[in-house]
Formats: structure tokens, sequence, C-alpha cells
């Protein structure tokens, strides 16, 4: 395998061939001003993976970014300006995984699954990317709109490593953008490929966990079967039907009192998005 | 009014006073509170329950075996018996006394909401092994009907409590245990421990100085009338045959030898690594998910790197993270010891 | 269709719980597992990894020294050493600058404006003696300090070597029923507690959350600092020969900061062991790579993100506090003003404490910032024992440049040695500033804890002084 070097990595989506021309010109900080949003996107990730400065890049905010696993709580909303639609963009607390048995994991859950973003963009260590695939695949399970940020892989190059990301995202079946946040790398990349899954000129085909053992299958699988005749257009019944197995309270409670409907309408008003992030931070 | 004495004296006084007075658990206040609780509500339930029990056994409560279950009179278990029976929650049938059906939906309710509560304990509070029992029983008796249902609802309507036996349903059903006494399995064959008893203390106590939970699987090595022994986790473990008797153990088909033999991880020295084969069924709660979240699944492959300078935690190499466990944790990490490559 | 429309979320449910059962307790896990299976499986496919293993290893070989048995503990010492030592040195300088800048300079130049403007004295005594001078003490204080500690700590941070700092000392935290990570939080309460208390987040486990949040006050802030330097060079320097007065006067404000680091790990333990016994316990610490600080962004942020916050804070409470300081002692009843009324009622207090009333009104009033409690004694003492000529009248709080003057004062209000050593003993041990409070109940949301984090401290301070107080006492009788 020969080396590429970060500037000439190719661009992620085969469909990049009619994407608009990259440049930095289509990016326009909007810092903190958040009137007018067209598209929201919501970032999420392990901890410790440089979420907050793929943030701070996009934003031009200047949130502080420590060095430590779960450092972002506070000031999760900034806004830009790309290709001529606003974006508002949500810095979700950095989990391991959405399985809900924290407080940072439910916001983040909550976020992705009722707060309805346009794009979820995962943010994953290119060196430690098995367990950031623990939460990918999780989030793919909720939302097929997702872009993977394939960050720190200069630090990945240092320990030698190379992410084959074309691989990755056939694999995933989502645009898989490699950057260094840091440098702002990629950064352009990325705008381009969350641009081109707001506006739907990408469709995702989300990978689907496969390894479940018989029984959980079967048990999937009949649970889906009920949930789609009751709401056929949900876009994540096998998620639901995995988080009613586990007993989620939360989920339980929202099929019962019909709010996972909710989750059938087009879109969320936008108010209604704010109202929710308020209550959740 | 200046005087140091004087008011040293005030002072220590005082102290002792409120701590007379409040000390946890053992103060005036506490005790007064968890002695108003005794209410007759307490009495008759807890009643209720013991008639259950028995009948369970096939046995009969009298006069003398309520006074001893409920630490009271003989006169105030005659008293307590009698109103049982005005609320039709028992009667007597050939001069003995059985519950009613309204007295075996009341029991059952007790034990729904107990065994609830010590499976919200185990998972939702710091509260150590020990204390889930005594604590759920005083809880149970403060709980309404729906603060028992939300109960469950919250902890996503569990089939079985921390000890192993089966929570009754809403609708008062009970499932049955299968399984047989830890004394009666063969030998040489693996089973999985299904239940251990929470009372009495002195054999729960004993139990959980093994540090046995359910979900263990266990291969009994030799078992005669004066001992049990036997291996759960790669070490073995002896118990008289009246507190074995307790345990109740279910067959299981394949289990890998590893499972049997696995070594805790804390033993793993730096420098080398070694593959888990199983998470122990005594890491629970939060602390599980938070070690499965982190990839510590059966097949990772871990490895020693560095310990603090304290002595404790270790940090281990798991998927490309290092992530710092202390050595309780470690030792809920059940491991394979791999042996390294040697580089040419 | 007509027979599957029928269903309802209800029968959902109950095929969820059916299934469930025949699933089993072990869903959790099973799912995780596969989850883990088809991620390692992607990940192999996707990552190329190097044939052999590097030989050289930066990352550990730099966590081999920083926490090796030899070097870990030293060099820890060491680089906190010098972090505080750059803190206090440095700030001395801008301190001073600002103080002349603000109360030398500054103060008389609008004085002279307001009266040039001929505006009624009380409203310029409000303004200016009351609400100007508290603010202006907090900034010049506090906020030197501030900007040299927070971006220190923040580049440390942004390395990666706090983590292994919570590394190493976790066993001693382990031992309280805490967590490691208590240890950051616990340092950066020495700059400051409100700060410290917003630095908890880090640790994830309900109880040692708590633990951490609750016994962060023990951390004599930066605030406090000033108090103890002064009393102990006042009189704790002056009991011993001059050439080692400094050195004695500094390590008594060592002593009292050693107490309180003593204090968190008691507190913490006792908590652990009573109150929070049945929160949710759980230890997780994951040592992030090494990366190199960005040094100029991390600056920016942790002046903007810290300091700013934390001193916009200050001077938010710092304004009313001097309005209040400059009322009660400008308003008049029968001839004493709010504030001698108050202190005098205290008094007797204040003296079983062995502290005096003066004392205890200043710490009422500086509950919104502990800077200003030493120019609020002076102020009072001077305006309780009817001196003149020292001070700017009441109200106007004052610090001296003379430490025999500074002595002076406190000795005509009947100060002694044992006054001193309470209030030291006090400002380490008494509630959390307004600030603080404010946090603790921003972070936990919970009125109970903020409750409990600020009466806590102040009933052992209580305590503590009292019984300091009659032994003192008692020892002197004999």
């Amino acid at each position: 395998m020969t080396e590429k070097s970060i500037e000439t990595l190719p661009v992620t989506n085969e469909n990049c061939a009619t994407c608009p021309v990259h440049n930095a010109a289509n990016l326009k900080k909007l810092g903190l001003n958040l009137e007018n949003t067209d598209y929201v996107v919501a970032l999420a990730g392990n901890p410790n993976v440089g979420k907050s400065t793929v943030f701070n890049a996009l934003t031009g905010l200047k949130q502080h970014t420590g060095n430590w696993p779960g450092k972002t709580v506070t000031r999760a909303e900034g806004a830009y300006e790309y290709a001529e639609k606003n974006y508002k963009i949500v810095d979700l607390p950095g989990t391991y995984s959405l399985l809900a048995t924290s407080l940072d994991e439910e916001v983040a859950r909550n976020f992705i699954l009722f707060g309805q973003p346009d794009v979820t963009i995962v943010v994953v260590d290119a060196s430690r990317l098995e367990r950031n695939l623990n939460l990918v695949l999780q989030i793919l399970e909720i939302t097929d709109r997702v872009v993977v940020c394939l960050n720190l892989i200069d630090e990945a190059e240092r320990h030698g490593l190379t992410v084959d990301d074309r691989r990755l995202s056939r694999d995933l079946g989502v645009p898989v953008v490699p950057t260094s946040a840091r440098f702002g790398i990629g950064m352009e990349d990325l705008l381009a490929a969350v641009h081109e899954v707001a506006t739907e000129q990408i469709k995702n085909k989300p990978y689907q966990i496969e390894s479940e053992p018989t029984e959980i299958k079967f048990a999937v699988n009949e649970l889906v079967k009920q949930i789609t005749s009751i709401y056929p257009d949900l876009p994540n019944p096998r998620w639901v039907a995995l988080r009613l197995l586990d007993g989620d309270q939360e989920i339980i409670s929202a099929v019962q009192n019909g709010e996972i409907n909710g989750l059938v309408q087009a879109g969320v008003e936008e108010d209604k998005r704010i109202e929710f992030l308020e209550v959740t931070n | 009014m200046n005087d140091p004495v004087i008011l040293l004296s005030i002072g220590i006084l005082f102290l002792g006073l409120t701590a007379f007075l409040f000390w946890p658990e053992r103060g005036v206040f506490p005790r007064y509170k968890s002695f108003r609780k005794m209410s007759e509500r307490v009495f008759h339930e807890d009643a209720l329950k013991h008639i259950q029990k028995l009948a369970l056994q096939n046995k009969y409560p009298s006069i003398q075996s309520i006074a001893g279950a409920l630490e009271v009179s003989a006169d105030q278990a005659a008293i307590i018996l009698s109103s049982l029976e005005v609320q039709e929650l028992i009667s007597v049938v050939n001069g003995k006394w059985h519950l009613t059906q309204a007295g075996e939906t009341v029991a059952l309710q007790v034990l729904r909401a107990h065994r609830l509560l010590e499976r919200f304990l185990a998972e939702k509070t710091g509260f150590s092994e020990e204390e889930w029992h005594q604590r759920a029983e005083k809880l149970e008796h403060s709980l309404t009907l729906q603060e028992i249902e939300s109960l469950a609802r919250t902890l996503g309507n569990p089939s079985h409590d921390p000890h192993g036996d089966p929570i009754p349903s809403s609708d008062g059903k009970v499932r049955l245990r299968e399984g047989q006494s830890l004394t009666m399995f063969p030998i040489n064959q693996n089973g999985r421990i299904i239940h251990i008893p929470d009372e009495p203390e002195a054999v729960a106590a004993q139990i959980r100085a093994e540090v046995i939970v359910p979900g263990m699987v266990v291969r009994v090595l030799e078992s005669s009338p004066t001992r049990v022994r036997f291996l759960i986790g790669g070490e073995e473990h002896v118990l008289a045959p009246v507190v074995a008797t307790n345990i109740i153990v279910s067959e299981v088909k394949e289990v890998p030898v590893e499972i049997i033999q696995g070594e805790s991880l804390a033993l793993l020295k730096i420098g080398e690594e070694g593959e888990v084969v199983s998470l122990s069924p005594r890491c629970r709660g939060a602390e599980r998910r938070r070690l499965l979240d982190l990839g510590i699944l059966p097949g990772t492959v871990v490895a020693a790197e560095f310990i603090s300078p304290g002595g404790q935690p270790t940090a281990y190499r798991i998927r490309d993270s290092l992530i710092a466990l202390r050595n309780d944790q470690a030792d809920w990490i059940r491991i394979k010891p791999l042996i390294m490559e040697q580089a040419s | 269709m007509s027979k599957e429309s029928k269903i309802s979320p209800n029968d959902i449910l109950a095929t969820a719980q059916n299934l469930r059962e025949q699933v089993g307790g072990e869903f959790h896990q099973s799912l995780v597992e596969a989850i883990y299976t088809d991620a390692t499986r992607i990940a192999d496919r996707a990552v190329i990894r190097p044939d052999s293993k590097p030989r050289f290893d930066l990352d550990r070989t730099i966590d081999k020294i920083v926490t090796s048995r030899i070097f870990g503990f030293p060099l820890m010492i060491l680089l906190f050493t010098i972090v505080f030592w750059l803190t206090i040195s440095g700030a001395n300088v801008p301190s001073q600058m600002l103080a002349t800048l603000l109360l030398d300079n500054l103060y008389p130049w609008l004085k002279g404006v307001f009266a040039a403007m001929s505006i009624p004295w009380w409203i310029d005594g409000l303004l200016l003696d009351g609400m100007y001078m508290a603010t202006a003490w907090v900034i010049s204080v506090m906020l030197p300090p501030m900007m040299i500690f927070f971006p220190l700590f923040t580049l440390l941070e942004d390395f990666g070597y706090l983590p292994r700092v919570a590394f190493n000392l976790d066993n001693v935290f382990r031992k309280a029923g805490a967590h490691g990570k208590q240890s950051l939080s616990m340092m950066m309460g020495f700059g400051c507690n409100a700060a410290g208390v917003v630095a908890t987040r880090i640790i994830d486990s309900p109880r040692e959350r708590l633990i951490a949040i609750i016994t962060n006050n023990f951390s004599l802030c930066n605030g406090r600092w000033p108090t103890q330097i002064l009393i102990a060079t006042v009189f704790i320097g002056a009991l011993v020969p001059a050439q080692i007065a400094g050195l004695v006067s500094a390590l008594s404000v060592v002593a009292i900061a050693v107490l309180g680091v003593l204090f968190t790990f008691a507190v913490s333990w006792a908590l652990s062991k009573t109150v929070l016994r049945g929160e949710v316990s759980t230890f997780s610490l994951e040592l992030p790579p090494y990366r190199p600080p960005r040094v100029w962004q991390t600056i920016y942020t942790s002046i903007i993100d810290r300091t700013i916050y934390v001193l916009w804070r200050a001077i938010v409470f710092a304004l009313p506090a001097g309005a209040f300081i400059w009322i009660t002692s400008n308003i008049q009843i029968s001839g004493l003003s709010i504030a001698e009324w108050v202190m005098n009622w205290l008094n007797p207090v204040g003296l079983v404490l062995g502290l005096n009333g003066v004392i205890l009104l200043a710490y009422i009033v500086a509950i919104p910032a502990n800077e200003i409690v030493i120019p609020t004694i002076l102020m009072l003492t001077v305006l309780g024992s009817g001196i003149s000529g020292v001070g700017g009248g009441a109200g106007v709080m004052f610090e001296l440049d003379s430490l025999s003057a500074t002595l002076n004062i406190f000795t005509a209000g009947g100060w002694t040695l044992l006054t001193a050593v309470n209030l030291m003993l006090f400002s380490l041990i008494h509630n959390p500033c307004s600030t603080t409070i404010y946090t603790i109940y921003k972070e936990t949301g919970s009125m109970k804890w903020t409750l409990i984090s600020s009466f806590l401290p102040l009933i052992m301070g209580f305590v503590i002084t009292f019984f300091v107080a009659q032994i003192w006492r008692l020892v002197e009788l004999l």
C-alpha cells in the first residue's frame, strides 16, 4: 500500500462527480447566528475524537476543546452557511454508545431520534475505528441521513495506520470523509457531503447490524412486522424493535402514547426542535 | 459565660447529643422514623408473606410462628391474625389458616414489590449487595400499586430479581423456577446458577463471601455430606451442604471450557496479553454497560500496559484505546492469557 | 390488512414483553456483542495496519515516565509547583498595576468628575465608594492570577497530561470513596471553586461527581489566598525573628491549604459512606493519546471560557455587595450605622468562636466574593473602633501598604493571635461564595445538594473555630 498524502485523498462519494466545486468560499461561518435555518445538523461521536474541533472549524466559534473524554456540555449550537443554505449545527455530548444508560447518552440519543436532524455527522477517530464504529452502527440503525467524518487521520498516519475510506463508505453505505479538523484538512469535503445528504442528492443505504443471535433476529422481525403495520412510514422500525426488546422506558412510552408517530411526519417544525434542545440542555 | 471550660463542655455535649440524635441508622431520629413505618400495614403484609411462604412448603402458620416471624408477642400475633380474618384475607379451613384469593393477591403484590425493589437497588443505586434485601424489606410496604408499576416500567419489566427469583407479573402469575439444588447437581457437569437465597442472612452472607451470583457457570467437583466443592470462573469454592443446598443450578448444554477456567484480568502482568472469556455477572447495572460499551466482550484482546504509581488502577490497551481499570473492575473481567509470539 | 390494522400500540408492547422473556436477560450484552462483531469486521477491512509494531512508541514512552514509580509523583509535584509559582509570582505585578489603575488613579478621577457635576453625595457614595470599589477590588485581585492559572492548566489538559494525574492519584481517592479525576477539579478549585465545580463534569459517575462538587470548597481558592497571606504575615510572621518571618508565614498558608486537602479526603470519605451511599458509582478513566497543544488557541479559549465566565459572575455579584456594604455603613439608626448595629449584635457570637462581629459581618457581605473580605474587615474595624485618620470613610474599602499600620488597626479592633488563627481557619472552612453556590445549583439541578454544599462547610467552620477557641483559651488559662 503506497502512502498517500492527506491533501490528495480522494473525494468520498461516487456521486461527487456531479457535486459543486468545493472551495472554502462556499463556507460562511455564522458563529452563533441561528436565524433562518434551512437544515439542522447534529454532531455526534465518541468522547475525545475532536468533535468540538470540527464544530469550531465549521462555525468559527471557539468552544473549548480539552483533551479529555467528555468535555462538551455547554454552548452546543452554532451555524454556518454553505452553498446558499443556512445550517444549524448542534454539538451533542460525546458518548461511547446510544443505548441510553447515562444522561449524556440520553441527550444525544433523544436529539438524533426525536430532534430529527437533517444530517447527523458522526465524528470518528481514525486510529480507534473499531470502538468508534460501535456508535456509528447504532446511529445508522436510527437514521440513514449520516455522514461519517473520519477525523484525526494525521494521528492515525503517525501510528502507521491507513484507513481505506472508500471501502468504509461502501461497507457503511454512507459518505465517509477523511479529515484532520485541527489543521482544517478535509472540511470542504465534509461540508459538501453534508450538503448532498441534506439536499437528498445522495440516498444512503445504511448498514444494518447482522451478527445478532438468531433468537434476537426472530424477535426483531416479529416486532418489526407489528410496528410497520401500525406505523408504515416509520424510518427506523428495526431500531424501535431493538429498544423495546431492551425494555427502554422512553421508547416504550413513545409507542404507548403514539409519540413515535411523530417520527413518521416528514419533519418536525423548527421551533419544536429548539424547544426540545432547551429542555435537554 | 465566656469560661472556656463551660463552653467546651457545652460544645462537646452538643456534638454528642447531635450524634446521638442523628447518627445514620443508629441515632434516635432515624430509629424513630423506621419505627413509625412499622405500622399495621407492615404487620399485615409481613404476616401474609409468612403464610404464603409456609404454604409453598405445605405448612400452615400458628400464632407462635407468626409471632416469631414478625418479632412480636403472641398476643399481638393473635390480634394480627384475627384482623386479617375480618378483612377476609385469610380463612380457616379444617382448623388451619389459608390465604384467601384476596390474601394471595396482596401477598403476591408485596413479593412483586420486594423483588422489583431488589432489582432496582442492584441496577440503579450504589448500595452494596448485602443491603438490597434489608432495604427492599423496609421499602416494599410503602409503595402504592401505581408506584410498583412505574418501578417495573423504569426497570424495563424485568423477569427476575438479582437473586434469580422470578418476579410475579402484575396479574399475579409467578413463573416456576426450574433447576436443581447444587448439592444434587451431577458431578463434572456444567450448570448455570439461577438462584441464590436472600435469607436467612447467615446463609446469604456466606454465599456473598464466596462472590457467587446468578448467571455464573459452575462445575461441581465433589459432593459429599460434609462438603460441596465446585469450580466457578477458574476458582475452587467449598461450601457446607446446608448452605449449598440453597443454590439452584440449571443445566447448560455447551459452555466453552474457558468460561470455567477463565482467570482474573487483575492477575495479568504488565506486558502480557489476554483474551476476554466472560464478564462476571457480579458486574451489573451502569458499570457493566459501560464496560460492554468500551468493547470489553468475549474475544476482545486486552493488554496490560502500565500500573499507576499509587498501586492501582492499571492501564489496559483495549481495542486501540488505553482504559484504566481498578483492581476490582479488572477482577470482573475473566480472561484466557495469550502466549505472546516471540519476535523472531 | 384488515387483520393487521387491528393491532394497537399496546399489543406491540405485549408482544415485546413476551419476546423479551424468550430472548432472556442477556439481551443487552448479545446486542453489544453483535454490534462489535460487525464493527470489528468492517474495521478490519478498512484499516491497513503496519506489518510490524513500531519499535518506538512516543506515547507509551511518555506514559512510562509520567506514571513511573520513581518519577510519577515527583514529576507531578514539580509541574504543579511550577504552575502555582508562575501564577503567584506572575500575578503580583499586573495585580499591583490594576490596583494602581483602578483604585489609585481611576477612583479619584471619577470622584472628581462626580464632584464637578455636583452629584449628591449619596449617589456618589453608593456608585463609587460602594459598587465601583468592590468591583475594582475583585477585578484587581482575581483577574491576573486567573489569566495565568487557567491557560497553564488548560495547556496541561490539552497535552493529555491531566488524565495521567487522575490515573496516578486514583488510588488515594478510591480509598476516600472518590474518583481520581477529582484531583483535577480539586486543583482547579485552587484557582476558583466555581470553575472547579464546572470541572467535575469530567466525572461521569453520579456519586463521585457529587462528592467532588460538595468538597470542592475545601480547595483554597485564589479569592481567599490574599486573606491567608495578609493575616499570616501580620500575625504569624510577627511571632518569629524577622529573618525567617517570610518563610514561616508562607509555611502557615501552605499548612492551611494542606489542611483543606485533608478535609477534602475526610469529607469525601464520610459522604460516600453516608448520604451518598445510595448513588450509583462507576469508574471509568480513558487515557487519551498525547496531542501537542495549540498554545494560542488554548490561551484564547481558556480566557474566554473560564476566566471571563468566572470574572463576569464575580462582577455581577460584587456590584450589589458593594452597594450593600456602603448602604449599611452609611444609614444610621439612633446614632449608629446599620453595620455597627449588626456588628455589635454579632460580636458575642464571634467572640465565642474566637472571631469577632466584624469578621462575621465581613463574611456575610463577602458571600458574593471572598476577595473583599480584607478591605471590608479593615473598613468595618475602623468604623467600629472609631480610629480616625485611616481609610476612606464609612463604606469605603481600603487596604494599607504598611504591615505595621494594618497590625495597628487590628490591635485597636481587639484582635489577638487566636483571632488571626481562627480567621485563617474560617476563611478555609465556610460556605462557598455565591458564584460557586449558583454554579453548584446549575450543575446538580438540585436544591438539596446545593443546600448541603453550602451549609456543611459553614457548620464545620463554626464547630472547628469554636473548639479551637475554647481549647486555646483553656491552654492560656493553665
